[in-house]
Parts: structure tokens; sequence; C-alpha cells
């Protein structure tokens, strides 16, 4: 029922917290805590529409099906409603009440569509919105829902009764319900069935272009006009539809960016000409001006391009605008994901996908045997190096130790001759040192690969297994054994010969006692001789006697 | 997730999880290659995403959650590991330099020689000819430090290749069976060869 979600709290350089989700969704457990009713919680009331969204948006995040931009647009009102509130009274617990009073009207769908979100939220976003998005429902789950269950009673119930006199969009609507409700196996809290309706009709604007979902919910008023954003948007569910928000003019970046703004301007902070200006068709007569929400919206995206565009308008309702200026900053760093080292705001989706081929390139250049150059096998190639490293950070570090264990051991023992001449009363001391590093087997294995070799090593302890392949007609046995020879590794067993195309080899060797190699070394060393035999065939190279490696 | 990885490609896939093949289907046959492909493009990224997360996974610092900061923390994460290697390998070179522990090791020689003599095994070259050039080695020593290596050179010297070499070691013996082949084109008789490598076997 509650999958979890790890908030990491980034914070960027402002009074503003944000968070960044690690895992799927927290569903808030407290659900019976009592709520404490926090003076500055008066001013929720205010706003009882923004927080509907919040149903709504919640829903819609959590399937897969809906649309970016709206769940951020329901869920930004809120977010940002707690931040402004958050200015002024500084109350952390006061953002976590709103949030859980919108977000208990999703509840019952939260549960049933972990799975959904979770996708949505653990996989790195390139969205930027989604990750706004994310960022948001995190700060929402994280509060204990104390004062969820009333404010959600009351906001809901205040809202039913106006969303029941809206149009009813009927068929829609169930449709997108049924389709929701089948995706997230809804069937349980049956007292919050009003939040359902609201989320309902919110997804059935937002969906129209699900046709195919059988309508098995009873109708519901259509309580999706009153979170309707506006007319000119609500068809499309791709982020690019939420381009309509902005002015065709504005330079659209990046669709991501685009989604900020509708919630941006959600968000102002409850005065009724700004819902008027969001909500088109609330019960209470709002309406929405689109060219005036296009127009908060384009400037909103200039503002956060940061292309010092402000608003152009003159119009009073702008007051908020400059308030609200600055969280639109501060959320387009989140969504960007780029606080810790700064704002790099890209001029075109292009220089972002040459930012990101960069990286990987990067990636590939660091790895020692890339094999294939697309993302996935880069990525794979990166984390099995990542083991690797870790593999012999481990031996060297256990090396280390037994060196110096073995040093003092050596130091106690020659300092016992000196002093006694009794070395059987020194070998008694040195039981003990030899236990403490003793415990820990050394275990090491890697590979690596050149053009015409493979080189695999596994250590056990002392023992080292060496498996050899060469590609080329070479016979280098000699020169091999010669190497394993200055490693101070004994053989003890060999095993190869030519194999079809191939020379192959197996050599079970054991390290000399006091000799400290290392699996990379060795297959480091093997390599680069094999290799180098090759370059030169017809004249073998004196292999430069090393003491150890 | 998909969703999430379209909008910024540009190539935006509006349908869900089930919606996508059904409307496909209503729209005629061409469709369905397109959802082929949307599919395996789908099962493309999902490969992807899940190696992200794995390598998200493996890295503890972690600054943000989207696609570029995963490979940016890994890059780094990988320099620092690699800086770690490069420190303890230092080390241990340094602690290498200063140890003593030459001495244990020539113990093992005189051991060797001891056990060998307990067992009753000996010394012994075996050499069977196989068509031509090649021969069918089997040689019985005590083991020494790199006395196979020796060996091998000495026959490489001789012009002689291990085409398959089987090397074994117990009791402070190597016994030591391969197939040599001769490539400078002469032939050997087998009581020359065996002569040779008894003679190799003293010099080690």
């Amino acid at each position: 029922m509650l999958s979890s979600v790890r908030i990491k709290e980034v914070t960027g350089g402002s009074h503003l917290k944000r968070f960044s989700v690690t895992t799927s969704l927290l569903y808030p457990k407290e659900i019976n805590k009592k709520p404490k009713i926090n003076p500055s919680s008066s001013s929720l009331f205010l706003l009882p529409f923004p927080f509907l969204y919040i149903p709504s948006t919640l829903f819609s995040r959590l399937s897969p099906n809906l649309l970016g931009p709206f769940s951020l647009f329901s869920l930004k009102p809120n977010i940002f409603w707690f931040l402004i509130h958050r200015k002024i009274t500084r109350p952390r617990r006061m953002y976590v009440y709103e949030e859980n009073a919108c977000f208990d009207g999703t509840k019952s769908v939260a549960e049933g569509d972990d799975e959904g979100f979770s996708q949505s939220v653990a996989p790195p976003p390139t969205n930027n919105s989604f990750e706004d998005s994310t960022n948001m429902r995190v700060s929402m789950e994280d509060a204990s829902a104390t004062m969820e269950i009333e404010l959600h009673q009351q906001l809901a119930f205040d809202m039913d009764q106006q969303c029941y006199n809206s149009n009813n969009d009927g068929n829609d609507s169930n449709q997108v319900f049924s389709y929701e409700m089948q995706e997230m196996g809804f069937n349980h809290h049956q007292q919050q069935q009003e939040d359902p309706l609201l989320l309902q009709q919110h997804q059935a604007e937002m969906q129209n272009a699900h046709q195919n979902f059988s309508a098995a919910y009873p109708p519901t008023p259509d309580l999706l006009n009153l979170f309707h954003l506006p007319r000119c948007t609500p068809s499309s569910l791709l982020p690019n539809s939420s381009i309509s928000f902005t002015n065709p003019d504005s330079s659209a970046t990046a669709a991501s960016g685009i989604l900020y703004d509708p919630l941006f301007h959600l968000n102002l902070p409850p005065q009724p000409p700004v819902f008027r200006e969001l909500f088109q068709s609330l019960p209470h007569g709002y309406n929405l001006p689109a060219s005036r929400v296009g127009s908060l919206f384009g400037g909103g995206m200039d503002e956060r391009e940061a292309s010092g565009g402000g608003y152009g308008d003159g119009d009073d309702h702008r007051q908020f605008d400059n308030g609200v200026l600055k969280f639109t900053r501060d959320m387009a760093c989140i969504g960007k994901g780029r606080e810790g080292k700064g704002t790099k705001s890209f001029a075109t989706e292009k220089q972002r996908r040459e930012h990101l081929n960069d990286k990987y390139n990067a990636l590939r250049s660091l790895v020692p045997n890339p094999t294939k150059s697309d993302r996935a096998s880069v990525v794979g190639d990166a984390i099995e190096y990542i083991r690797e490293l870790l593999r012999t950070v481990n031996e060297l570090k256990l090396l280390v130790e037994k060196k110096r264990c073995g040093r003092e051991r050596s130091k106690r023992h020659k300092t016992e001759d000196e002093s006694t001449g009794d070395v059987k009363s020194s070998s008694s001391i040195k039981p003990e040192p030899d236990q403490s590093y003793n415990e820990s087997l050394r275990s090491s294995w890697l590979q690596r690969k050149s053009k015409d070799t493979e080189v695999d090593v596994r250590i056990i302890d002392d023992e080292v297994t060496i498996k050899l392949v060469q590609r080329k007609k070479i016979n280098c046995l000699l020169f091999v054994s010669k190497i394993l020879d200055e490693l101070q590794l004994d053989l003890h067993h060999v095993a190869g010969g030519h194999v079809g195309d191939y020379y192959s080899f197996l050599f079970n060797t054991k390290i000399y006692e006091g000799s400290s190699v290392y699996a990379s070394a060795i297959a480091n060393k093997l390599i680069e001789v094999v290799d180098r035999q090759y370059a030169a065939i017809p004249i073998p190279i004196p292999i430069p006697p090393t003491s150890s490696f | 997730m998909e969703y999430a990885d379209c909008a910024p490609d540009g190539s935006c896939v509006s349908e869900g999880a089930g919606s996508g093949k059904g409307r496909m289907r209503m729209r005629g046959q061409e469709r369905e290659y397109k959802s082929k492909n949307l599919q395996a493009e789908r099962r493309r990224r999902q490969k992807l995403s899940d190696r992200l997360l794995a390598l998200r996974a493996l890295v503890p610092i972690i600054t943000n959650m989207n696609k570029a900061t995963i490979i940016e923390d890994a890059i780094t994460y990988i320099k620092e590991l690699q800086k770690n290697v490069k420190d303890l390998s230092d080390q241990l070179l340094e602690m290498e330099a200063s140890s003593e522990e030459e001495a244990k090791q020539r113990s093992e020689t005189i051991d060797a020689a001891e056990e060998m003599n307990k067992c009753g095994i000996e010394e012994d070259v075996e050499v069977t000819n196989i068509d031509g050039n090649k021969f069918w080695l089997k040689i019985v020593i005590q083991k020494k430090r790199s006395s196979f290596t020796k060996l091998v050179e000495a026959m490489n010297f001789l012009g002689f290749e291990f085409t398959d070499t089987s090397v074994t070691t117990s009791k402070g013996a190597i016994l030591i069976t391969a197939c040599v082949e001769g490539i400078y084109g002469e032939t050997f008789a087998a009581a020359e060869t065996r002569e040779l490598l008894q003679e190799i076997i003293k010099g080690i």
C-alpha cells in the first residue's frame, strides 16, 4: 500500500526548501494522527480550489497516461502556496499540512498505483517539470497527515458541493476514470469518493485521447471544469501541448520548461483575480481569459529561461508575479537539477543533448574496455568497472594491511631474536597479528580485454588463476611464463594450447610468500607484454625485470 | 517513464501502456510496424533506465536524480576510485621496497628435492614422435623456481614450439606433458630429441 520514498533535501542557497525524490512514493502513514491546527492554516481555507487540483494532480501523476504538465499544473499551486506561506511565517508543518490535505484525496488512487508512480519518479527524469512535480509530491508525502483528514474533508466537501453544479463531461470522464481505476486498482476508501470524482473530472478533460475505456464508473459531475486550464490547452496530453499555455512567440526551448508556467501561475497566492485567471469555469463564476493566461505563461517562460524577460504586462495581477519570480527560478533550478553546480540553462535542446552526449563519452573514455558505443552498454561497462575498482581497492587495502602487520611482525621478531635469541618465544606473539589480518580472505577478480587478448585474473587468498586467450598465432607461452616469474608467481599448473584460431592458456599459480601483487597489476602487465609481442613479432623484447609489482 | 524520456527528445509518444497497440490496430495494417518499433524502443529505453538505476545504486554520492547528473556523479566517483587505487598501489610499492621477506623463498627448493626423493619420483624424459615434426613429450623434473620458464625458453631456442601443454606440480616435481612442433622444418629423431632434452634439464 505504501511505497517508500526517500527525500533528499537539497538546498540551493535560498530559504526555500527543495527535495529530490529518490524512490517511489511514501504514503503518509500517520493518517490517524491528530491534526494540529496551525494558526496559519486558516489561510488554507481561503483557497479550496488549488487544493482540489492536488488530488487530481497526484492522480494524474500516478497514471502514466496523465499529462505531465497538467499534474504539475495542479501540484504547483499547492507548492507555491506553501512556499509563499513559508516566507511569511516559516511554519514547516504548514507545508506539510496543506499538502496532506490535498493529497488525501488521491490517497486511494495512489495506493493502487505505487508502481506507476515509482516508475515515473525513480528513473532519472529527463523532464524538468517531471522532477519538479516529484519534488512537489515528495514534499507532500513527506508530511505526516495530521491535518490531512480534517482539511481534506472540509475542502473536499466544499469542492463537491460546488463541483456537482458544474457540467458533467459524462462519458469521457467516466471512461477516463474507469481506466484510471483499472490501472490504480482503486477499491478502497469509500468515503473519499469525492476526491476521485474530482480527479476523474480532471482527468477526463486532460485525456481526451484515451477513448478505449469502458465506462464502469457511475456518472460524476464534471469537476474538471473547476481545474480547467485555459481552454486552449486541455486536449493534449503531450508535454508539447503545454506550449499552448504560452505565447506562440515565446521562445519555447524545452517543453519541460513550459510546464513550470502553468503551475507557477497557479501558485499565486489566494486572490480571487488570480484564480479567475487560472480557472476558467469554476462554479463561482471565475473566468480565465486565455490570452491573459497565455501571456502569464509566456512571461513565466522568459523568466525561467533567465533570458531576462520579465512580465511585460502592466497588469496589477503581476504583483504576484514579482513575488513569485524567485520561486520560479528556484523551481527551474530544481527541475534542471543543477543547484549544486549553478544553473546551466541551455539555449537550445540541441545543446542539452550535446552536453549529455559529452558526458556519455567521458564515461566511456574512463572505462578500460569499452565495447559497444551505445548508451546502455556504456552504462553497463561503467557499472562493471566501478565494481572492479571497488574490488581492487579492497584488495589493495588488505595487502597494505598485511604488509604493515608483516613488517611489524618481522620487526618484533628481529628485536626478539636480538634480545633473547629465542625464536620460540617470539613465535608465540606471531599468531596474534596473523589472526588479525588472516581472517579476511583476499579475493579479487577482474578481466581485461585488448584487441587480441583477453585476460581473466582471479585471486583467492594466495592462489592466482589466470586465463589467457589470444587471437593471433604467436605462441607467447614463454613470455607469459617469464612475466609470471617476475611477478613472483609460482606456476603450479598450466594447461592450454592451440585451439582453433586462438591460443588459450590457463595458469594456476601461487603467490610467493611476502610478495604483494594484486590482480589488476597482473592483468595489466600481462596484457601489456602480450600486446607488445604482437607489435614486434620477430624480435622478442626482453622483459625488464621487476622485483614485484 | 517513457513519457518522460520522450519529452525532451521531441518525439513524443502519447499512448499509454495499454492503449498504444489498440489504437494502432484500429488505424490499419501499416501502423503495426510502428507499434512493433514502439515496443522495441520502449524496451531499449527501459534497458537504459534500468542500467542507470543500477549505476545510481552503486555510486554513493548523488546530487540529483536526472540522467545527466547521475552520469556526472558516476564519472566523479570512478575518478575518485581510480585515484584511490593509484594511491594504494604506490603505498604498496613503497612498502615493498623496504620489505625483507626474501629469506622465506629460499627454503622451498630444498623441500622439493627432499619430497621427490621421498616419493621415489625420478627425473625422466620421454619423447615420442608423432607424424614428422611433431613430438609428444613427457618430462618429470624437480620443481625449482622458474624451471618451467627455462625449459620453455630452451625449447624455443632449439626451434620447438609448444602446441599443447599441460603442466602439473605434485610432491616437489613438475610433470610436463606437451605436444611440441619443430618450427624450423627440421626433422628430429625421437632419440636425439630425448638426449637433447636431458641435457637441457640438467642445465636447468
